[in-house]
């Protein structure tokens, strides 16, 4: 299936949040971590709870993608 | 057309069952596939980040239940007994004071979990990795980046001639 410059363009662009959002996650496991070593439980479930945003947001990102 | 088994989406199309061959780029990630293992990494991370937030929590809720630490003549004034408590992974440090004030705490240095030690010359706990100091009586932040004071052990001296700890208060 041929695919227009338009759609090329959007794939990418989701991909590109998608690698973004996947660095965030990264940063917020190591977050995470250090919440754990310093036994900082608040800072712990706001950790997940961002994350689990992310999630979400990725997992909405992918319904963007050309099937 | 209705005969076409290409018509049906993801069924294997009629020129490909005749005539079959392999693409190298056949066994190339799509962008859709490279999509979806970036969304199962970060559900993946999500999970984790869950899971450490809860095992955090639980650690935290374990404030230990009272138990015979050290006998009142085996530590003398201005000496430390190191011990562990509330559970076999949490490493603490008692200090006598004077001759009936004792203080304890949790020697794991509020910044990054480093073990801290008293400097009796400087009547301070003192962090090794990060410079962190503690006051040697309140257990509270003196300087370096710790940003909240040394988790305090409840401490009771009992007739029995023993120093028992209570409990572990985390403080903000």
């Amino acid at each position: 299936m041929r695919v227009s410059p338009r759609g090329r363009q959007s794939s990418s662009a989701v991909l590109i949040y998608l690698i973004v959002l996947m660095s965030l996650q990264l940063f917020l496991i190591t977050v995470a971590a250090e919440a754990w070593l310093t036994d900082e439980a608040a800072l712990a479930w706001s950790t997940a709870a961002v994350s689990v945003v992310l999630f979400g947001c990725a997992a909405a990102f992918l319904r963007y993608l050309r099937p | 057309m209705a005969d076409d088994d290409s018509a049906v989406e993801g069924a294997e199309p009629a020129w490909k069952r005749d005539f079959p061959y392999e693409a190298a780029a056949e066994e190339e990630v799509t962008r859709r596939e490279f999509a979806r293992y970036l969304v199962l990494g970060t559900g993946a991370l999500a999970i984790g980040n869950i899971g450490l937030a809860a095992w955090t929590q639980l650690r935290r809720v374990a404030g230990g239940e009272p138990r015979a630490i050290v006998a009142l003549a085996d530590l003398p004034i201005g000496a430390t007994h190191l011990f562990r408590y509330p559970t076999e992974a949490d490493p603490a440090v008692m200090l006598r004071v004077s001759e009936d004030q004792f203080v304890a705490f949790s020697q794991k240095c509020t910044h990054l979990g480093c073990v801290v030690y008293h400097q009796p010359e400087r009547d301070r706990w003192h962090c090794p990795c990060h410079k962190g100091d503690f006051d040697a009586i309140s257990g509270a932040v003196l300087s370096g980046p710790p940003t909240r004071p040394l988790d305090q052990i409840v401490l009771e001296v009992r007739p029995d001639g023993f120093v028992w700890a209570l409990g572990r208060e985390v403080k903000a």
